[in-house]
């Protein structure tokens, strides 16, 4: 079907010159799942562009992208746009943006039916209702007149699938399908590609920086590592036993449900500016030697039954990925549960917050009676999925949103207008708000472009009222701790990598030395083996004794790795609160059930009590005001569900809440029999 | 198929969007900036390269043609054209500029106010410029003089007030973007003040655009000016001044003495044409970095 041979980009620019892909040779069989993994600036986006044609100017190929046995590279026109049309269909990887807004989705897809496919339009709604189903669309002749912005993100991406699927292409190209969406979509959504290879013999090309989750549906994966195939084979033997080196630091650095622990691979991708004569992943590699630095490995086949896995190794690793070859596990340990007779550096009382609508009444219920104490050593780890209102709970700790009802302290002090409370006012709130620091999800966004990196780290110093030599001062004694070079002080954001601007926003909440510091998902902007450099960083910071962290994550396994204690927040209410280990070992709540069993786990850590709670797909956003907020997805809802609102409840260590948790072992086992 | 691996020829390099943008933009930069640091050392070097004064009257020859001692002529006053031209640059180019930066200075502080307090004072601000900018800028600006009187710092004022508009719209919705931004929320969480928030985080973060916008400002100022001398609400009559020469001369055109009217307008058309260039290259380089 596709055939890529020693395919090599060179891209010209005024000022440089980079290889985006270097001797790239891969196929992709009818029928046949491949995912193509590798870091950002490996080169995924760029093979995806290479077989559709679409290279950016100044780029010179070689080698030859073979589709049904035409070659891409010398197609004319015409001819591309017909193999864009019928031969090769791309899904974005923001699938709103992909969709025109002005026009329904329904629309959108007869139209492509009605031109590339020659139907009539009676027929072609028809074929489009279909698609729709095909791609589990829940409701799908209502679907077809829908805005896209009516549409949630996995609906705007199954929408996305049927359009690329909708003209019947030999190849469906998947461009980061998930990114952006919750674990349990995330499966969703990609068993959809599974099934169309396996229900029309499509090939399908899957890109992923995860080759954890795409795992599952794919028959072969490709590893990419600046530009350069490092590793390709079945994907379930790569997976588990992965030989090349960076491909076993991927995967190492990718946080476990199972608690292993992250191994972080220092160093970043290098930007290669020619085909490289050495190996790329030199640098950064722990077994390599001098010939290493020299030459470029070849790619050869591994022994394998299949026949079909080769990596470009001098020095191929074996066996599966253990705790033993972790040096350094990014694991906490200080003393947990002594806590509590601190006094607590947060309080958060029943606390609601209602964002009311600009027009008229009603408004959006982020926060529905959350209740959490944390004290001063203590780091609590807050999980959910997207809209479940973990980012209005950091705001609210922030004092950048007031509660609607309720009450929320820093210590001890409040940081806005709430009711019966006083609030400080002028410099004295400035210096109060210094005590609580937030580490934004967006590490560039965050720090103010215009500023330098100086300027903004030394913020939270200037409300405290130290003079600029003092400033300094401790501003270079937190770069030490960053590990950030002093020649960073003077660059602005732009220039900075992710993982570098990261650090400076850890090092602009450390400075001040505050009571209290919340990472607002610090790592899901990041690459995967930045993520575990970062992630290594924070586990350092919240060790501090003398401070309180909140974690906040839609990643589970992030949590796992450093925080004492987790609550897990589903519709803007705490349904499970406890010891981390405890909860991710022994989750009580159906929510935390289905979260856990939906997270990908590598080999070897088995899933918590074997069957797993399979939620009812496709939420349609019920606004549960009365009973559990889960009751319209919940396989196990009664009457009482939906009726009685749900408390937290003591469950042994942990508390969840929901009343049939005593019941809920013997439920599930009668779920997996039953199916 | 496995015979076929001999690597292609490299297709030949096609044109770079990126490249062909900032050198195109480069070169109206270098082009504007050069034009108008001529009329600048013009209007410096006046006294130097020209004999006669501003408004020196030689009664000897009054609408002389060009040549002789008198290089572009005289005008029916009997003063010279060449000088004058010269020396008027001076007062063009200060009024043009000297306007634009009082419009820049306002305009961004209204603008930074309103966006950042939003609400009610944003509404009363932003109704107060809708109702400026409702006014066709003549019958503002008469209205201004009228008000004000004549005098080159009036007319400053005059021609400030017609352009600051303008900039507190654009300065305000920009810090309306940016203040959704989590640079904000972070200078708000490391506790800056509402002063420090504007002055060291959305001030420099809000200015692309007015960076942009106003060197072509100036050349519609220098429009405006002389505008508002033809119309006799600029300066007073023997002051050097392009729009006044204009409509001084404008009578002897009519009778075939093109050099009382011509020379003035040229330097005006130079001018103005110098703040384009630059202004739409400015342009053109912000929007090639924003690619």
């Amino acid at each position: 079907m596709l055939s890529i041979e020693n395919l090599s980009v060179l891209i010209h620019r005024p000022d440089r010159q980079v290889a985006a892909l270097s001797d790239v040779t891969f196929a992709v069989r009818p029928g046949e799942v491949v995912g193509l993994v590798g870091e950002s600036g490996g080169g995924k986006s760029m093979v995806a562009r290479a077989v559709v044609g679409l290279l950016p100017g100044g780029a010179h190929t070689s080698g030859r992208v073979l589709f049904d046995g035409a070659d891409v590279l010398r197609m004319d026109e015409a001819a591309l746009a017909a193999h864009r049309g019928r031969g090769a269909a791309i899904c974005f990887q923001n699938p709103r943006g992909a969709l025109s807004p002005t026009r329904t989705v329904g629309r959108q897809l007869v139209d492509r039916l009605v031109t590339h496919q020659a139907m009539s339009a009676a027929r072609a709604r028809d074929a489009a209702r279909e698609l729709f189903e095909a791609v589990g669309i829940r409701s799908p002749q209502r679907r077809l007149d829908a805005y896209p912005h009516e549409l949630s993100g996995g609906m705007a991406q199954r929408v996305m699938i049927s359009l690329a699927t909708g003209c019947a292409p030999g190849l469906l190209i998947a461009d980061e399908p998930t990114t952006g969406l919750d674990v349990t979509l995330t499966r969703e959504i990609l068993r959809q590609f599974r099934r169309a290879a396996d229900a029309d013999g499509r090939s399908v090309l899957l890109i992923s920086h995860d080759l954890a989750s795409i795992a599952e549906v794919c028959d072969r994966v490709v590893v990419l590592y600046a530009g350069t195939v490092v590793e390709s084979g079945p994907a379930e033997q790569v997976f588990r036993e992965p030989a090349h080196p960076y491909t076993r630091a991927l995967l190492r650095s990718v946080p476990d449900v199972g608690g292993r622990p992250v191994v972080a691979t220092p160093g970043g991708m290098p930007l290669l500016t020619r085909v490289p004569e050495n190996c790329p992943f030199v640098t950064r590699c722990a077994y390599a030697d001098a010939t290493c630095a020299t030459r470029r490995p070849p790619t050869e086949p591994r022994t394998d039954p299949s026949g079909d896995w080769s990596v470009a190794c001098f020095h191929p690793q074996a066996g599966a990925i253990g705790g033993a070859e972790a040096p350094s596990p990014v694991t906490l340990a200080g003393d947990r549960g002594a806590a509590e007779t601190k006094p607590a550096v947060l309080e958060i009382d029943d606390a609601h917050v209602v964002y009311r609508s600009r027009f008229g009444s009603g408004g959006h219920h982020a926060l529905r009676g959350v209740s959490l104490r944390l004290a001063a050593g203590e780091t609590l780890g807050v999980v959910g999925e997207s809209g479940c209102g973990k980012s209005t709970l950091a705001k609210l700790i922030m004092g950048l949103v007031a509660p609607t009802s309720g009450s929320v302290t820093v210590a001890g002090q409040s940081l806005v207008k709430q009711p019966g409370r006083p609030r400080p006012r002028g410099r004295e709130l400035r210096r109060l708000r210094t005590r609580a620091q937030l580490v934004f999800q967006d590490p560039i966004g965050s720090l103010s472009p215009r500023r330098t990196v100086a300027d903004s780290i030394a913020e939270p110093l200037r409300a405290a009222g130290l003079a600029a030599t003092e400033r300094a001062a401790r501003v270079a004694a937190v770069l030490d701790r960053m590990e950030l070079d002093r020649a960073i002080l003077g660059r602005y954001p732009h220039e900075l990598s992710g993982g570098q601007a990261q650090r400076v926003g850890i090092a602009r909440a450390l400075v001040g030395e505050p009571d209290l510091i919340v990472f607002d998902e610090p790592t899901s902007a990041l690459d995967v083996t930045v993520q575990a450099q970062i992630l290594a960083v924070i586990a350092d910071v919240t060790a501090d004794t003398d401070r309180a962290s909140v974690f906040i994550s839609h990643d589970l396994a992030t949590v796992r790795g450093f925080a004492d204690r987790v609550a897990v927040l589903y519709l803007g209410r705490v349904v499970e609160e406890g010891p981390v280990d405890v909860v991710f070992d022994d989750p009580r709540h159906p929510y935390t059930r289905a979260l856990l069993a939906s997270a990908p786990r590598l080999g070897g850590t088995p899933a918590p009590d074997g069957a797993a709670v399979q939620l009812v797909k496709d939420l349609e956003e019920a606004d549960a005001t009365a009973g559990c907020p889960l009751a319209a997805r919940c396989p196990f809802v009664t009457e009482t569900c939906r009726s009685q609102p749900q408390h937290l409840q003591s469950y042994g260590a942990s508390r969840a809440a929901c009343w049939r948790v005593p019941e809920l072992t013997a439920l599930i086992g009668k779920q997996a029999t039953t199916p | 198929m496995t015979d076929l691996r001999t690597a292609g020829p490299a297709e030949a390099p096609k044109a770079v969007r990126g490249s062909r943008d900032s050198r195109f933009s480069r070169v109206l930069i270098i082009t504007g900036s050069a034009i108008l640091m001529l009329v600048a050392a013009a209007a410096l070097g006046a006294p130097l390269v020209s004999s006669w004064g501003a408004t020196e009257i030689d009664p000897a020859s009054t609408l002389a043609a060009p040549g002789g001692s008198h290089l572009l002529g005289t005008d029916s006053n009997g003063m010279d054209i060449w000088s004058r031209v010269l020396y008027a640059a001076r007062l063009d180019l200060g009024i043009a500029v000297a306007a634009v930066a009082l419009a820049v200075v306002a305009g961004t502080l209204l603008g930074l106010v309103a966006g950042y307090r939003g609400g009610w004072l944003d509404d009363v601000l932003m109704r107060a410029v809708d109702i400026l900018q409702a006014f066709p800028t003549f019958i503002l600006a008469l209205a201004v003089a009228a008000l004000l009187g004549n005098g080159t710092v009036n007319l400053i004022i005059t021609i400030a007030v017609v352009n600051a508009p303008a900039y507190a719209r654009l300065v305000r919705a920009e810090v309306r973007t940016q203040r959704e931004l989590p640079f904000v929320d972070a200078a708000v969480t490391s506790g800056a003040s509402t002063v420090g928030i504007l002055w060291r985080h959305l001030l420099p973060n809000s200015l692309t655009p007015v960076r942009v916008i106003a060197p072509l400002n100036c050349g519609w100022a220098m429009l405006t000016l002389a505008g508002l001398s033809f119309l006799g609400l600029g300066v007073s009559i023997p002051t050097a001044e392009w729009g006044a020469m204009i409509s001084l001369g404008a009578a002897d055109v009519v009778g075939g003495r093109w050099w009382t009217s011509v020379p003035p307008g040229l330097a005006l058309f130079v001018s103005v044409l110098g703040f384009s260039l630059l202004g739409e290259g400015l342009q053109e380089r912000a929007n090639a970095k924003r690619r």
